[in-house]
């Protein structure tokens, strides 16, 4: 049980890419179903509502940004990991990887939901595409600020003594 | 930094003159008409609706026609010729062509009908096709279809739902007939044909004596006998035949219409001419329908910039007889806004353009706008490969495509500084194509060779980027209040400008400072330095000053006293949002470490299969795919959120649009543009 450590900074580093990745998933799914009615319409704005279904698409490589740092900080990646981190170690990187995972998900999610609707708002008005790609990244902001919070945390971690 | 300064022009014109007059505005495309109502004067307007109608007719036909074309002989189009923008016509050209375009319509309507004719053919055909499949069970008779029967017999031709032999139908029958005791009766002697007979039907034909036929119908409906759906006059197999003579004359008159329209492929461009002929007749007859009108003369009323009034009223007096009258708009009107930058800015013109154009009092943002715009752009992408590719890549299209459409022109000059910008913080930051460098030299050379950054890594010193991003910030937000001080002093609002600009800036200033006087602050963000007591001091005193003006002054538009220092509390309180204002430009740091972090993924994974031969291979796909995907989703992501920083935390400080873009009466053309000679 004295190794425990490495194996809650894996899960740690798991989670923030399964559980932003499951949200990104389930947003650009839902931007892309809103995108293609569109597209049946009008092919030529197929441009246009792309970039509105890769909106969404962001939380998923922040997951995958925070699990790569958590990754190369304990050592998993490069090939001399850390096996001999404490417990309160591994629960540190843990609880660093949450506001990724948490609010990866539960932003992707709501971010489609205005990327959804920014669609329906191309589809009837081509010239607003500024405007409603900015209803989607003002969602974002959250995932920003939890990314943010992550990385400050796990790259501050890897010089405690513990 | 400008907005083109807007004349009111009023051009009177002789009737007789009326047609050439609108159609060299329409060239030139510098008058915005306004619409007036002048029918007190005695002046009226020409209900143009109907011609605009019928021109809007022809113009679908042949654009139906120019559709027919490109589905039955495509043009042959090099790659990236999108880019390539319209064909440029000269006037004289397009004088020529319009007095050659009188077979245009019929052409079109030719091309049209073929390709209806086409489609009711391939109808007919599949039709033709179900028909013979219905008909191919039936080859085993040799009898017309609708056979009835002679004169003392009857024939029933039919099928049944399941397999039966022609056992199975004659023991059907007879069990039938014995329940009444006619098992053995003569008279209801029967010749059962089975034709077919597959699982899931059997198809027959029962002869039988005339007067009993009735009842041995009843025998045979009750075991699931019906009447074929398709039924012909003739055998079947001769059917059959015929509607495959049917089928091949079809497609012999496909052939020979699909042959006719490719053979008028030669007047593609012609028809696409008129495409756009007519829809600038349309937009003509729109104008037209709204100019007021005389019995000899007319006038139209119009907005034009300042620059180009002295060359449209030489041209119209000296060729048309026009008489211009140069005015400025009044008090009341709200004249549109054309912008007009220098070379480096203009392309952030159409960013400005997706939030709102400057109202009438507003300056034109542009130009400062423009600077923090690469900057911010360049820091979210931060990588010198990234933007070497874009730097090459909008430059060899900028050049190579000449005729290319102003809007696309303009954003590929944003993304080429975008580019510079990129390539800038690349080097500062370190990041080529992420580390490609040092993994490439270590993988394959033996030895790493470093790509040190010119100031420092983000990903190693987070806390330090932090805090840039976070000064970067303050420098936008408070150049924003420093342009809404200007446009408030232009304005002659000197007071109100030291009321709502100069206050906050000693309340943000004075606190900025007074936290980089303390202890813990410095400590947290890792700074190397500390300002003294006194300084912390001052600024606190600063703020203080900033703070208390705040409260007594943002309310001033109430008497009230009480309502008025409740209103500067309110006002106050707003200093919140300067914190989530400058909190959010931490998207800085995020967005430039996920460019680099996930470039350095992909490089890794591509040295994961070691050097050799099979290494560099695999490494190239990995490499050339990774990294186009990642600049891909980069350039998406920094694109907008450059977007949100200017839209919503510097223009939320002194920006609010509401201008009306100018809109001249132009040839909205689809295929050709037209030049004006001299």
């Amino acid at each position: 049980m004295e190794n425990l450590g490495i194996v809650f900074a894996l899960a740690g580093a798991a989670l923030a890419a399964l559980m932003a990745g499951i949200g990104s998933a389930i947003g650009v799914g839902m931007a892309g179903e809103a995108a293609a009615g569109v597209v049946t319409e009008d092919p030529n704005k197929f441009g246009k509502v792309l970039i509105l279904q890769l909106l969404p698409g962001t939380q998923g490589i922040y997951g995958l940004l925070i699990a790569f740092i958590t990754l190369s900080q304990i050592g998993i990646l490069g090939g001399n990991a850390d096996t001999a981190m404490s417990t309160a170690k591994g629960l540190l990187y843990l609880a660093a990887c949450l506001p990724m995972a948490f609010v990866g998900l539960w932003s992707a999610i709501r971010q489609a939901r205005a990327a959804v609707s920014g669609i329906q708002l191309v589809s009837k008005r081509p010239d607003q595409m500024g405007k409603s790609m900015i209803f989607a990244a003002m969602v974002e902001t959250y995932a920003i600020l939890a990314l943010l919070i992550s990385i400050l945390s796990i790259t501050g971690i890897g010089s405690l003594a513990m | 930094m400008a907005k083109l300064p807007m004349k009111q022009v009023r051009i009177y014109g002789l009737k007789s003159h009326r047609k050439a007059i609108l159609e060299a505005l329409q060239r030139f495309g510098v008058l915005e008409p306004i619409s007036k109502d002048l029918s007190e004067l005695g002046f009226s307007k020409t209900d143009t609706a109907k011609s605009a109608a019928t021109f809007a007719k022809a113009a679908e036909t042949i654009n139906g026609a120019v559709d027919v074309l490109e589905r039955y002989a495509p043009e042959k189009k090099p790659l990236l010729s999108m880019l390539g923008g319209k064909k440029m016509l000269s006037v004289s050209q397009y004088y020529n062509t319009v007095d050659n375009a009188g077979r245009a319509l019929d052409i079109a309507r030719e091309i049209n009908e073929l390709s209806k004719n086409n489609y009711e053919l391939e109808a007919d055909i599949a039709k033709c096709e179900s028909a013979i499949t219905s008909l191919e069970p039936w080859s085993g008779l040799d009898i017309p279809m609708d056979f009835k029967g002679t004169k003392k017999t009857r024939a029933l031709i039919g099928t049944f739902p399941e397999e039966k032999t022609v056992a199975d139908i004659l023991n059907g029958i007879n069990e039938a007939l014995a329940g009444e005791g006619k098992a053995d009766d003569p008279l209801y002697a029967v010749d059962v044909n089975v034709l077919r007979a597959e699982t899931s039907f059997t198809n027959a034909c029962v002869f039988c004596r005339r007067e009993k036929s009735g009842e041995i119908e009843t025998c045979l409906r009750n075991m699931g006998f019906a009447r074929p759906a398709y039924v012909t006059g003739r055998p079947p197999l001769e059917e059959a035949e015929k509607l495959k003579k049917q089928i091949k004359d079809d497609r012999a008159l496909i052939e020979k219409n699909s042959k006719r329209i490719e053979t008028q492929t030669k007047h593609r461009d012609l028809l696409k001419f008129m495409v756009d002929y007519y829809n600038m007749r349309i937009e003509k007859y729109e104008t037209l329908g709204d100019t007021n009108q005389r019995e000899k003369f007319f006038v139209i009323y119009g907005y034009v910039p300042e620059k180009y009034c002295a060359r449209l009223e030489d041209e119209l007096t000296r060729k048309y007889d026009a008489a211009v009258e140069i005015g400025e708009p009044g008090k009341e009107d709200e004249p549109p806004v054309l912008l007009h930058n220098n070379p480096f800015s203009e392309p952030v013109e159409s960013v400005l353009e997706t939030y709102s154009m400057p109202g009438k009092f507003e300056i034109d943002p542009t130009f400062i706008m423009s600077l923090f715009y690469y900057f911010l752009f360049g820091m979210m992408l931060s990588d010198a490969g990234y933007g070497l590719l874009m730097i090459v890549g909008c430059a060899f299209l900028v050049l190579r495509f000449r005729d290319m459409a102003p809007g696309t022109r303009k954003a590929l000059k944003m993304f080429f500084w975008c580019g510079i910008s990129t390539f800038i913080w690349g080097i500062l930051f370190g990041g080529f194509f992420g580390d490609a460098i040092p993994v490439i030299s270590r993988t394959f050379f033996g030895h790493e060779v470093a790509f040190p950054a010119l100031w420092f890594e983000p990903i190693k010193d987070p806390m330090r980027m932090l805090i840039f991003a976070f000064l970067v910030g303050i420098i936008h937000l408070f150049t924003g209040l420093g342009i809404k001080f200007y446009q408030m002093v232009k304005d002659g609002d000197v007071k109100g400008a030291i009321y709502d600009v100069i206050f906050w800036y000693l309340l943000v200033g004075g606190g900025i400072v007074y936290l980089l006087s303390m202890q813990m602050f410095v400590d947290m963000a890792g700074l190397s330095f500390k300002l003294p007591p006194a300084a912390g001091t001052a600024a606190a005193i600063c703020a203080g000053i900033g703070a208390l003006g705040i409260i007594l002054f943002a309310g001033r538009s109430s008497r009230n006293p009480a309502k008025r220092v409740a209103k500067g509390l309110y006002e106050l309180y707003g200093v919140t949002s300067y914190l989530s204002d400058i909190l959010s430009y931490s998207r800085l740091l995020a967005l430039g470490l996920a460019t680099g972090v996930i470039a350095q993924v992909f490089n890794q994974m591509g040295s994961m299969f070691g050097g050799g031969p099979i290494g560099a291979i695999c490494f190239i796909l990995v490499f050339v795919i990774g990294h186009a995907l990642n600049m891909a989703i980069n350039l998406l992501g920094a694109y907008v959120h450059t977007n949100r920083l200017q839209f919503v935390e510097f223009f939320g400080k002194f920006y609010e649009g509401g201008g009306r873009k100018f809109s001249p009466f132009t040839a909205n053309t689809k295929y050709y543009k037209f030049k004006e000679e001299n």
